[in-house]
């Protein structure tokens, strides 16, 4: 059972699908028949998933997506828009402010029931593992192997749990996954900027297709000079991505520029590479003070690039007070792997490296 | 247990001048198609009302719960169902020894695509111009905006004003 909120101000629909939640779903289900109390009672006591009417008086169901969004407590709660407004440029609408799903009404109950469902389900899925939906690997300090770790995680991803996944490589100065993946990295991202808010179509062109399955969206050769990808871009982009995978896995740059921020409001999972070093523990210590409105979705995952002990793991969770998702141990064999644009995660599941990146995202 | 809307009201988009008004109509004693071509009277109330300028047709710039339109300065209005732009005449079986012819029509800021309902032989004059009805039903229509392309308004019927028509194209019989 699954505490759904529905929000419209259609007293007598939200009476139907209300008994049609809790009836038929065997759901609790909490009305509103107004904009400002709904978005009220969804921060006091946030629900498992929202149904929420766009056309209201005072406060749009358009803003209420966009403050849910926006608050941490309600960020990540699935968001159904309902609305008689069923034109194409009204979906678009809803997916541009953070909406899972879209009905034009009038929608047959049993359908409403279903896609409640299947959302709920989605959800369960991925809440059940740490790793899952859509994972950001950052570092602030360079050389800690985050994109190692980005193209091993999103091929076990791909791999292991038989999913539909994507790599994002945001790095604007000549990123390195599709190195890594022995990819050309023709087309990538840079035609984003070209066109300002992509649609599903143009995104979906834009990714290349690895052996494995696995579809990455690549950063371009060159390095980009000047702005890089505009937040807005990035949101959409990331956006149409979880929609149509089931793990999203983005190497995030090195900065706090417009793309990392975009990347960190739409994680569902933050995964903070460190290694076992001063300055990288300084720098993650300083990030998490930084990024602290992002606190709650920050996993740290120690990464051992180089052979021989430095600081012990207990010092490292000190220092971070926080435990550690998981280490990833050096493995001599990575720097061969990189060379023959062969993954370990892919083409040596033995390897020291390949087991300790399956073991981050195993069930919990 | 009621599994869908009430058909008493019905939601539509009217297209006003730069204005997209989607707002619910009581149709529980009259179709849609037969208010709009009642001579009787020139305007249509409706209710709950959510106004978009056509630049942003789905950035809702004002509501009201209330308001009248004048189907003289209505240009087009999208349904999503079919038998929602149908008058009440046209029955199931009025269907019979008809035909449908594609056309294309350009109105003040759009152009629409979609299938003309016919009998007997094409007479583009007196689709314009023979009857009473103010509004021609154009069925699985599509509608373009003419400055922006990518705005798209496509539903089952869209109903068009005979007095906003530019030009009426028909494609030729395959």
């Amino acid at each position: 059972m699954a505490k759904i909120l529905v929000i419209d101000d259609n007293v007598d629909l939200l009476e139907t699908i209300r008994q049609i939640l809790a009836l038929r779903g065997g759901h609790q289900v909490v009305v509103s028949a107004e904009g400002t109390d709904g978005l009220a009672k969804a921060v006091a006591d946030p629900p498992d998933l929202a149904i929420v009417d766009v056309m209201m008086p005072g406060v749009s169901g358009y803003e209420i997506c966009r403050q849910l969004r926006a608050n941490p407590r309600t960020a990540s709660v699935p968001i159904i828009v309902f609305t008689a407004r069923g034109q194409p440029v009204d979906r678009q609408a809803a997916m541009d402010v953070g909406a899972d799903d879209y009905m034009a009404k009038p929608v047959p109950m049993k359908e409403l029931l279903e896609r409640v469902n299947d959302l709920l389900a989605k959800r369960a899925a991925e809440t059940a593992h740490v790793l899952a939906g859509m994972v950001v690997l950052l570092s602030l300090r360079g050389g800690v192997g985050v994109t190692t770790l980005a193209v091993n995680l999103a091929a076990t991803l791909a791999r292991a749990r038989d999913e539909a996944a994507c790599l994002v490589d945001l790095c604007p100065s000549s990123g390195h996954v599709a190195l890594h993946l022995g990819l050309r990295p023709e087309p990538n991202w840079s035609d984003l900027v070209k066109i300002g808010v992509p649609d599903v179509e143009f995104v979906e062109a834009l990714l290349l297709q690895h052996a494995s399955g696995l579809r990455v969206l690549a950063s371009p050769m060159l390095p980009v000079v000047g702005h890089g990808l505009p937040r807005t871009v990035v949101e959409t982009t990331l956006r149409v991505l979880r929609r149509r995978f089931a793990a999203v896995v983005v190497d995030a740059p090195s900065v706090l520029d417009e793309a990392a921020m975009a990347a960190l409001d739409a994680a569902t999972v933050v995964g903070l590479v460190v290694t076992p070093d001063a300055p990288s523990i300084q720098t993650a210590v300083g990030t998490m003070r930084a990024l602290g409105q992002w606190s709650d979705k920050f996993q740290i995952i120690l990464n051992q690039i180089t052979p021989g002990a430095k600081l012990p793991t207990e010092a490292i969770e000190r220092a971070l007070k926080r435990s550690l998702l998981g280490t990833i141990p050096f493995d001599p064999a990575q720097a061969r792997a990189l060379g023959h644009g062969a993954p370990l995660a892919l083409h040596s599941s033995t390897s020291p490296l390949a087991q300790a990146v399956r073991g981050l995202v195993q069930e919990t | 247990m009621q599994e869908q809307l009430s058909t008493t009201w019905l939601i539509v988009d009217f297209f006003v001048h730069c204005y997209r008004i989607s707002g619910r109509l009581n149709v529980r004693q009259k179709k849609l198609a037969d208010q709009l071509n009642d001579r009787t009277t020139a305007f249509l109330q409706l209710d709950d009302v959510y106004m978009s300028n056509i630049e942003h047709p789905a950035h809702i710039t004002a509501s009201y719960s209330n308001s009248i339109l004048r189907k003289q300065n209505i240009t087009a209005v999208v349904v999503a169902q079919q038998d929602e732009g149908l008058p009440r005449e046209h029955t199931y079986g009025s269907y019979l020894g008809t035909y449908l012819r594609k056309v294309f029509i350009t109105v003040p800021s759009f152009e629409i695509e979609g299938d003309l309902r016919l009998s007997g032989r094409l007479d583009l004059r007196a689709v314009l111009t023979t009857g009473t009805d103010a509004f021609v039903t154009i069925l699985d229509g599509r509608m373009t905006s003419s400055a922006h392309p990518d705005i798209v308004f496509t539903g089952g019927a869209v109903l068009v004003n005979r007095d906003h028509i530019g030009s009426f194209w028909v494609e030729e019989e395959e």
